[in-house]
């Protein structure tokens, strides 16, 4: 028994190297293609940062001067090189280090994400237990149409909604910033509000098929109070499919929540990339993006760990 | 010596009388204390001389003031100088007087060797600094004449240098404080251009990017009108709707660049004031001047005739803009209204114009259009083609994503596929010159300049230069009434509007300026009870 632990917990690890070597090539490829696709697409860095009365002399003395006018393989080596350095270079539009700007937005679109995605569960996990416990009865039905509702509302327009009630007609909580608990409220549940209908959605549909099962069935027989089925035989099974629908959903609301951002003046990382998007920063963009692309890599690792602690049936290799 | 009279004593004393242009009814005596929460589309990119657009402008002149500065309508006034500068007989030097007793935030003292240290910066073309050419291109040396006198050496006579000198841009930095912070570097002027030291009414206290930019009171300040306000918060609030919510809630007590679709909805609010203040920003229709059928003045005539402007204005823009009536706004030094009302609607005369051009069955050209960088661009571009089509012309619409848009129309003139495009222009330095040298000089085609429809006409070619050289603001504003004039019949545009800036205020914001220059300005405000 314990040599078994002791066995399974090193083919964990095994497996989490294998898995972070893996990692290696997807952040390249994400980086070269990031790196030729921006640079892609018309509009120049230099022209937009000059301004438009700018002359072409100014235009090509900071195109110079920020290394555009360097061949692409030789920019992209540079960049590789920096990279590697821990340096992610310098946003071409006021000048901040990349490494800097991420690190002052990043954990704000972090606190966004969790608070979302704690509305996603809290909301989501029970409504879906609850439409599947009384399957085809109208708090069913009624549970389905409110996260349909949910799933169909555009954030900006959740959220304006929001701000309308209760910020400008309640005044109990404030339209923007983030400083505090209170900041956070209206935003997370602009955010999460879509999390939590597909979680509902993907709970109830995971909880119905295990309710199926025959062991549920040897359960009841037994003669366990209904709640003692559901919580504890039936749901530790259901959620291992809504592990992973939260996993990737985290994902998505860690790579920026772009409209919830904008609509919040939430200074996150999604606002900070499309910005740097519109501005051609270049530097900006391929942080941001990479950073996102070892996000996603992490989070996928942490739900296929999870899944191994959740169900001991599955294996690590 | 020959003095500037470009302005009237009068237009000095207006300094010490303060400039409430955004202020409401009659109100009791200005009530020191609080904060003002400002909330704006966009936050800063800079606070130093690297300062590209008016969101960093806007901040930079409650910090750091200028040599002269430009009221909102229209007068230059010596601000950090002591009195308008002295020319010398063959125009070709600037002496200037400074103020004695300031000093910078740091403590450092404002004197002549300051002020040179700032213009020798951005002189030095190494620094980079991006308004250096327009600004001071045709400076070419600065002397300390004594502690409080510079002189500014000029590569030919340049009268609207003076007006240049009202620029943010070229706002005088404590340079110890510079050299303090690690100096500037291009592009943006990092690291000084986080914390900017000034002689302004407010000292700069912090930046949070992307979220705010908190300043506050300076007890030392030098001017007549002391601050009141304890501090002033520019806050990033991107999105249209969620900015006017914030102001409804009274979170912001400014909301700047209101849409236009909110205003009516806004007016009824009894805790909220609309402000509409005009902009030196015009907004155009360029026609690509050598390519057919736009070679034939009368086609590009005959556009002009067939676009009820009026109409655009009223109804896609909500009032809050202003019909062209020259090639440049009012509140810029040597503007004169050249034909009132602007080009007459007149369909009938389109049509007559375009069959004597020979395309009496009809017209195809494209319209190229920015999508949200203009108040109502894409609107106000589909009325136009709505509008033509009536002129038999066939306008297809196509827009670009911003910096797409820039590189597409700076295309030299044998390589640009564009017939038609809008844009705007913000003459923010206040002197015609920048408005129509920039624009309508041959010498300033695209991509060498901004002439990005390839205009010529050497009779405007030549009053512009002259123009440059006349100090005599009487004589000089003739000038360019006669440039101006060829220019509307020439008609390489179609003119259509100035906007206007609409800025929604919480009723107890008082003594607001909102400055023709895209800036909004809290040096004398204050908040009532």
């Amino acid at each position: 028994m314990f040599l078994g632990t002791i066995g399974r917990v090193t083919a964990v690890w095994r497996y989490v190297l294998k898995r972070l070597l893996l990692a290696l090539p997807v952040l390249l490829g994400v980086s070269v293609v990031v790196f030729v696709a921006i640079r892609l697409i018309p509009g120049d860095p230099a022209q937009i940062m000059a301004g438009q009365a700018a002359t072409e002399e100014v235009v090509r003395q900071i195109r110079q001067s920020l290394g555009l006018d360097r061949p692409l393989p030789v920019q992209y080596l540079y960049f590789l090189r920096n990279v590697v350095r821990g340096d992610l270079g310098r946003s071409l539009f006021n000048g901040a280090p990349v490494v800097e700007e991420l690190g002052q937005r990043f954990p704000r679109t972090v606190r966004l994400a969790l608070a979302s995605m704690v509305v996603a569960s809290v909301i989501g996990i029970p409504a879906g237990i609850l439409a599947a416990t009384r399957h085809l009865s109208w708090v069913d039905t009624l549970v389905m149409l409110v996260a349909l509702v949910g799933v169909s509302m555009p954030v900006f327009w959740l959220g304006l909604n929001l701000i309308l009630v209760f910020s400008v007609r309640l005044q109990w909580l404030p339209a923007f910033g983030y400083e505090t608990w209170r900041h956070l409220l209206l935003p997370s549940v602009t955010l999460g509000a879509a999390s939590a209908a597909i979680v509902a959605r993907m709970t109830r549909s995971a909880m119905l098929e295990v309710l199926g099962q025959d062991y549920i069935r040897t359960a009841r027989a037994k003669g366990l109070a209904e709640r003692v089925v559901v919580n504890r035989h039936a749901l530790r099974n259901a959620l291992i499919p809504v592990v992973t629908v939260l996993g990737l959903q985290l994902g998505t609301l860690l790579s920026g929540a772009v409209l919830t951002e904008t609509v919040f003046a939430w200074p996150g990382i999604g606002r900070l990339l499309v910005d740097a998007v519109l501005a051609r920063d270049y530097p900006i963009i391929q942080g941001a993006t990479l950073l996102i692309a070892a996000t996603f890599v992490a989070l996928n690792l942490a739900v296929d760990v999870l899944y191994g602690l959740l169900d001991p049936r599955i294996r690590y290799e | 010596m020959r003095s500037f009279l470009l302005v009237s004593v009068a237009a000095v004393l207006a300094l010490a009388a303060g400039l409430p242009a955004a202020s409401g009814p009659a109100t009791p005596a200005p009530r020191p204390g609080g904060t003002l929460i400002i909330g704006r589309g966009v936050d800063s990119v800079t606070l130093s001389p690297y300062a590209s657009a008016s969101p960093d402008a806007e901040v930079i002149s409650h910090v750091a003031e200028t040599l002269y500065q430009l009221t909102p309508e229209g007068r230059i006034e010596p601000l950090l100088a002591e009195r308008l500068p002295h020319v010398s007989p063959d125009g070709r030097s600037m002496t200037i007087p400074l103020r004695r007793g300031i000093r910078f935030h740091d403590g450092t003292p404002f004197d002549a060797t300051a002020v040179k240290w700032n213009f020798d910066f951005i002189l030095n073309p190494e620094n980079r600094a991006p308004f250096r050419a327009i600004l001071l291109g045709e400076v070419t040396s600065v002397d300390v004449v004594d502690a409080y006198t510079v002189r500014l050496n000029l590569r030919r006579p340049f009268v609207p240098l003076l007006a240049h000198l009202t620029h943010d841009f070229l706002a005088i930095h404590s340079p110890t404080a510079v050299q303090r912070a690690g100096g500037m570097r291009p592009p943006t002027g990092e690291p000084y251009g986080r914390q900017p030291v000034g002689t302004g009414p407010f000292r700069f206290r912090e930046w949070v990017r992307g979220d705010r930019i908190v300043l506050e009171r300076n007890p030392d300040y030098w001017g007549p009108r002391k601050p009141f306000l304890d501090q002033v918060v520019f806050r990033a609030i991107p999105d249209d709707g969620a900015r006017v919510l914030a102001l409804e809630g009274g979170q912001i007590h400014v909301a700047v660049r209101v849409p236009p679709r909110e205003t009516t909805r806004l007016a009824l609010n009894r805790a909220l004031r609309i402000d509409r203040t005009s902009s030196v920003r015009t907004i155009y229709i360029a026609f690509n001047n050598q390519k057919p059928p736009f070679t034939d003045a009368r086609v590009r005539q005959a556009f002009n005739h067939a676009v009820n402007k009026r109409a655009i204005v009223q109804t896609v823009l909500g009032g809050a803009a202003r019909v062209s009536d020259a090639p440049i706004s009012p509140g810029i030094v040597g503007y004169s209204p050249i034909q009132p009302g602007g080009w007459p609607y007149d369909v009938e005369r389109a049509k007559r114009l375009l069959a004597e051009a020979g395309h009496g069955g009809g017209l195809n050209v494209t319209l190229l259009h920015p999508t949200g960088r203009y108040v109502q661009d894409a609107a106000v571009a589909a009325a136009v083609q709505a509008q033509l089509r009536a002129a038999g012309i066939n306008a297809r619409l196509q827009t670009m994503e911003w910096a797409a848009y820039l590189s597409f129309t700076n295309q030299p003139v044998d390589r640009t596929p564009v017939e038609m495009f809008m844009l705007g222009w913000g003459t923010v330095t206040g002197d015609a010159d920048y408005g129509l040298f920039s624009l309508f000089h041959s010498s300033q085609w695209a991509p060498a300049g901004f002439n990005r429809f390839f205009y010529r006409n050497p009779q405007v070619d030549q009053l512009l230069e002259e123009a440059r050289a006349i100090t005599d603001p009487a004589r000089r504003a003739a000038t360019y009434k006669q440039a101006m004039e060829l220019i509307w019949r020439d008609a390489p545009w179609l003119f259509l509007h100035s906007e206007s800036q609409v800025t929604g205020l919480r009723r107890e914001v008082q003594g607001l300026v909102v400055h023709p220059t895209e800036r909004v300005l809290a040096h004398t405000a204050w908040l009532a009870r």
